[in-house]
């Protein structure tokens, strides 16, 4: 059990800044390669023309969280150390909602809205100035929504507590349901999205 | 046998990917679980040099100062009976029974100060934590024993000790009246300190100390690890 | 950094290099957030950066707001000494310069407006400020974005994030009909 290095005191603060820069150019390099600095690539999801969107997040997933289980079975990783983000149910819902009618309009999220800057486009932009206004009004009316946002605070919830199944068992579930999704893909591209062939 | 390294040729790179990742979704579903509830590792060589280091004390004009410095960055927890601690405890300590202090919750990226009432528990307790992998843990030296004697009762200083150490203790009476204790005059040496003091008295006000013992800032929260 | 005259010969010689293969793509991405998970014990973010620069910029301009409200209280306490030394800052920096790198490499960085054919440029300016704005709120209700939630809190199997992913896709799905227009 070595890891995770930074959380069993490998090394400190300043120097997580720099793993954090690292980690980040890492982060964009994959984005890019993916296609992800395009609003028109990333809106294609949403139109079944191109479901990259959906290949890439989820294979990432697959292959983070197969390569946690796994090493935390061979013991390199304490997983009670990993940060789960906690689950507050209803703002989640909510949130997620607003953030997924904001893809389709602004054509961005967050994180490629990054990259599509670095890669000289203009109306992302518009849409990094649109989320700091976003953030700005919400900061601004926290007092009035702070209740919302605190409210059913599950605390650190994950699936196989709700399924009540082991680990291994609602990854194998997520591998199944990510190649599923992906063979599905093809198929609703050439039904709906009006695409001629597969992709590669 | 080579029938099927030849189909495993024929498979196209995202076919080979999507037979690895059903693989190891395979091996997943039949290891089950990845820690089995109430298992621990001890890394012993580790562990006594922490013990012979003796880097896991805090001592109690350590544990004042911070206090007085109004530091959070820290969690005091009482390892005694609720009947002692509902009659005494220090400020900002909770109670927890050792057993089950692994599930408390504590963090395992907080700062933990034990005590019990001298300290056999507190080691155990701190032996516990190590065994479940908690990074900061450290022990109250002495326990409440300890916080009462060189806290709250300090002794004063034989007539003739240095001049520092005489200057040290008037500081350490303030201290003392801060909690709610006296300093004991240097004829009392031979007794025992007197009954402990009720909790949280108001006192004069004592100056905080220039600089915190370690470097983490005071009221520091605990950090962000979301989005 | 991106103006046209220093990209625009490199992209005028040759056409950008395709995309890559989205599982290799996805693969990649897999493990940079497992590397952040087994170096740091946490997954990558973005919103939470614009978040803290958002909170400096509040702090500078209407200090007195700023130390009265929880939120911006939140980020400007944050920080190995200031607000804007926060781990996921220094990781956005990262970011935009991994994704400048990649562009370079792919012969893809040109300053550029994307828009589909019936909207104009600035339509298309006011749907990004809009969606942004959206996403903004959206994201500190739900305390994460696509990849502080649905990627890094879907990898360790978080119940909140896949909650959270599947209704980025239902908000995003929905709004789709009706902006249908936007791209063609």
């Amino acid at each position: 059990m070595s890891m995770p290095l930074y959380k069993l005191g490998a090394f400190g603060d300043e120097a997580s800044l720099v793993v954090a820069f690292l980690i980040g150019i890492g982060f964009g390099f994959f984005l890019e390669q993916a296609g992800f600095g395009s609003a028109k690539k990333l809106t294609d999801q949403f139109y079944f023309r191109d479901l990259a969107v959906f290949r890439v997040m989820f294979t990432a997933i697959v292959t983070a969280m197969l390569g946690l289980f796994w090493l935390g079975w061979a013991g390199v990783v304490d997983l009670s150390l990993v940060y789960v983000s906690t689950t507050y149910l209803a703002p989640q819902i909510v949130g997620g909602l607003l953030l997924g009618v904001g893809f389709t309009v602004g054509g961005y999220c967050p994180g490629t809205s990054v990259v599509a800057v670095a890669t000289g486009k203009l109306d992302a932009l518009f849409f990094l100035g649109g989320t700091f206004l976003g953030i700005l009004a919400i900061g601004v009316a926290w007092p009035a929504v702070e209740g919302f946002a605190h409210s059913t605070d599950l605390g650190r919830l994950t699936l196989p507590e709700v399924l009540h199944l082991p680990f291994g068992a609602v990854v194998f579930l997520v591998v199944l349901m990510a190649l599923g999704g992906f063979w599905g893909a093809g198929a609703l591209e050439r039904r709906l999205g009006g695409k001629g062939e597969e992709e590669p | 046998m080579s029938r099927a390294t030849d189909w495993l040729a024929r498979r196209t790179l995202n076919e080979r990917l999507a037979l690895l990742a059903v693989a190891l979704g395979l091996g997943a579903l039949a290891v089950g679980d990845v820690e089995a509830r109430g298992k621990v590792t001890l890394d012993t060589r580790e562990l006594a040099r922490i013990v012979e280091g003796e880097v896991d004390h805090v001592t109690p004009e350590e544990l004042a100062d911070w206090m007085i410095a109004g530091r959070a960055d820290y969690r005091l927890v009482d390892l005694r009976a609720e009947e002692d601690f509902a009659a005494y405890h220090l400020p900002g300590a909770e109670r927890r029974a050792i057993a089950g202090l692994e599930q408390a919750g504590l963090g395992r990226d907080e700062r933990i100060i034990l005590y019990s009432a001298e300290g056999i528990h507190s080691a155990q307790a701190w032996m516990l934590l190590k065994a479940h992998r908690y990074p900061a843990v450290y022990i109250l030296l002495g326990g409440l024993a300890g916080w009462q004697e060189h806290v709250l009762y300090p002794l004063e200083p034989a007539p003739d000790a240095p001049i520092a150490e005489r200057a040290a203790f008037a500081r350490a009476g303030e201290i003392a009246r801060h909690f709610g204790g006296a300093p004991r005059p240097w004829s009392d040496s031979g007794s025992a300190p007197a009954a402990l003091a009720p909790p949280r008295p108001t006192s004069p006000a004592v100056a905080a100390p220039v600089a915190p013992p370690t470097g983490a800032k005071p009221g520091a929260k605990r950090k962000k690890e979301g989005c | 950094m991106t103006t046209p005259s220093d990209a625009a010969p490199a992209a005028v010689r040759r056409a950008p290099a395709p995309y890559m293969n989205p599982y290799l793509a996805g693969i990649g991405l897999g493990l940079v957030l497992l590397a952040s998970y087994l170096v740091m014990g946490r997954g990558l973010g973005a919103s939470g950066a614009f978040s803290s620069a958002c909170a400096v910029a509040v702090g500078a301009v209407a200090p007195a707001h700023a130390a009265g409200n929880p939120f911006w209280q939140d980020y400007l306490q944050a920080g190995v000494g200031h607000p804007l030394k926060e781990w996921l800052v220094f990781e956005v920096l990262g970011v935009l310069a991994g994704g400048f790198l990649s562009g370079v490499l792919a012969r893809r960085v040109r300053a550029t407006v994307e828009k589909g054919p019936r909207i104009s440029t600035g339509g298309r300016f006011a749907l990004a400020l809009a969606g942004g704005a959206l996403m903004g709120i959206g994201a500190k209700l739900a305390r994460g974005c696509t990849s502080g939630q649905a990627l890094s809190g879907g990898a360790v199997l978080s119940a909140g994030s896949w909650a959270f992913m599947l209704m980025v896709f239902a908000g995003a799905y929905g709004a789709a009909w009706f902006l249908r227009r936007q791209w063609r």
